[in-house]
């Protein structure tokens, strides 16, 4: 029986994130959260893989406690099972912690035989989390996956590449992190939505986990990257779109 | 020991890194290392290029991939302790960087756009983009070695520095890991090459089918250029080939004038054309996200404003021609 845990982040939506008028400073407090879209393609793959095979599902993730809401969103997509590892001081972790915290959590309370990641997070970006948390877990991993088959007690992963497709068979139990090509996230509905809060969440403290995660990275500021471009429009009429070729061609940036 | 180490897939990646590793090793007082595989023959070539040592890495069985030598990696750096550790951060390494630091039980700064050396701590000021592009974040790292990944084209490759000597070491093998390769598919090499272009010409949702890239087709052959396209052209409807998808998990590009055309401007596509010289767009809806970040915009529906761009500046080239 296939034993799948799926790794997911619960991420401040993009689209909320405002910048205060005259300054490069991020205001982040009204911003809502959801599951990083990277994630989405981990968790799909997790379900359609236990679809085929078998076996069981469990989605954990790592956040401070605002984080809960993100378990019956989770949970409403097909993992039978969350953990929630959580601490306030989880709130600002960089990836070598995250990794640390999954590391430790997984090692004390979950069997599995395949863990699945997305390619990154949608808000950091850092790709480090599945690598670092295979090294971790001393297991066999790979990234960039695009298809995925399990065969018994292996799997083979086809991993997009800057120069082409490299195909690996890699034993169990082992980590991968798939693209978002991998396949097309399932949109849970009400029912699903409904059986989600019926499922099974366990709750794992910091202090259950018996060490402390020190920070390899330190954060000195995030500000809003400037874009400063002259910003002129012209409208689509013969006369303007003659203007705008003048003006292009005047930068000199066309020989 | 000490010393700054570069890691990367090939030749124009290792040089990108030798020129900012040189610059690094002059401040610490130290020595380049660059890791080189495959091919001894560039370990002249590198040592040319600014690098005091190469560390050559055994050849591997056939159906190892590049990732086995990670234990070596780490095992020679235990032994080294470098202050500073850059890889290119290629698809490869990044997953390399990313074990390595793990096992060595350091930070590592991925996708690092932008570094200084602040002189007091000796500490590496290294910037990199989260929230899709929308911010800057400014991190330094607080243990050893000091990791970062370094996307393509960030630096500019060193040049030759004429006579210069070096050592050539070889590393010992280490066992053969569990993931083995049963198959590659290298990608046939496509005509134009958009990281290099000097004109792009991209697109995006805006156009309604595949049929009507000939009308961007020709607007790029008018102006000398390449297409280029957001992530959904190519990996969703597969219009244009993958390499051609511009934005922060694809090519991030540097063209003299990126022409946008039925493109949003989300700003994970917008990340790909920050440092292009000029940024413009077309596009029907005034309130795009595109326009934001534009030099020059038209708003129109690309389908009455493509035919006649594309005469206007045949026109205006052809002129300036005669």
């Amino acid at each position: 029986m296939l034993r799948i845990i799926t790794c997911f982040k619960w991420v401040i939506d993009q689209a909320d994130i405002k910048t205060s008028p005259g300054s490069r400073e991020l205001l982040l407090d009204r911003a809502s959260y959801r599951i990083s879209d990277y994630d989405r393609f981990a968790i799909e793959e997790a379900v359609s893989l236990q679809e085929q095979h078998g076996g069981s599902t469990a989605a954990i993730t790592v956040g401070s406690p605002a984080a809960r809401k993100s378990l019956k969103d989770v949970l409403s997509r097909g993992p039978e099972k969350a953990y929630f590892v959580n601490d306030p001081s989880f709130d600002t972790l960089e990836p070598s912690q995250t990794a640390s915290i999954l590391a430790s959590a997984i090692r004390s309370q979950l069997e599995y035989d395949l863990i699945i990641c997305g390619e990154g997070s949608g808000d950091l970006y850092a790709q480090q989390v599945g690598p670092r948390l295979a090294e971790a877990l001393n297991i066999p991993m790979t990234t960039c996956v695009s298809k995925l088959t399990v065969y018994g007690t292996q799997i083979i992963a086809e991993r997009k590449l800057d120069d082409g497709i490299e195909v690996v068979a890699i034993p169990l139990p082992a980590l991968v992190t798939v693209l978002p090509e991998i396949n097309t996230p399932r949109i849970p509905g009400l029912k699903d939505t409904l059986a989600a809060s019926k499922k099974p969440v366990v709750d794992i403290k910091a202090t259950d986990l018996g060490q402390s995660f020190e920070p390899c990275l330190q954060t000195i500021t995030i500000l809003a990257s400037s874009m400063e471009r002259n910003g002129v429009k012209f409208s689509a009429d013969g006369a303007d779109i003659r203007k705008f070729v003048e003006v292009i061609l005047k930068t000199g940036n066309i020989s | 020991m000490a010393g700054v180490w570069i890691l990367a897939d090939n030749r124009d990646r290792t040089l990108e890194l030798l020129n900012v590793a040189a610059g690094l090793a002059e401040k610490l007082d130290t020595k380049v290392a660059a890791f080189l595989w495959n091919d001894s023959q560039l370990a002249e070539d590198y040592i040319a290029h600014g690098a005091d040592e190469v560390l050559i890495l055994p050849s591997l069985e056939e159906d190892q991939p590049l990732e086995a030598y990670i234990p070596t990696i780490v095992e020679e750096a235990l032994r080294q302790d470098p202050d500073i550790f850059l890889v290119a951060a290629t698809a490869r390494g990044k997953e390399m960087a990313a074990r390595i630091a793990g096992r060595l039980n350091t930070g590592l700064c991925s996708g690092c756009t932008a570094l200084q050396f602040d002189e007091t701590g000796k500490k590496l000021i290294m910037e990199r983009l989260v929230f899709g592009g929308a911010a800057v974040q400014t991190v330094t790292c607080l243990t050893r070695p000091q990791m970062a990944t370094i996307a393509p084209r960030t630096f500019a490759p060193a040049v030759p520095l004429g006579d210069r000597t070096g050592q050539v070491r070889e590393l010992a093998a280490g066992l053969p890991g569990l993931v083995r390769i049963v198959d590659r598919k290298p990608k046939a090499k496509q005509s134009g090459d958009v990281s290099d272009a000097k004109v792009l010409i991209c697109v995006g949702r805006g156009l309604e089918k595949e049929e009507d890239l000939a009308l961007v087709r020709e607007l790029a052959n008018v102006l000398g250029g390449e297409l280029a396209c957001t992530r959904p052209i190519a990996e969703e409807l597969h219009w244009l080939p993958e390499e051609t998808y511009i934005g922060l998990s694809g090519q991030k590009v540097k063209p003299d004038i990126y022409i946008g055309v039925g493109i949003s401007g989300q700003i994970q596509h917008v990340t790909g054309i920050r440092d292009a010289r000029l940024i413009c767009a077309i596009n029907r809806d005034e309130n795009a996200a595109i326009f934001e970040v534009s030099d020059y915009g038209i708003v129109g529906d690309l389908y009455s404003v493509l035919p006649e761009l594309t005469r206007e500046f045949k026109r205006a080239l052809g002129a300036g021609k005669e």
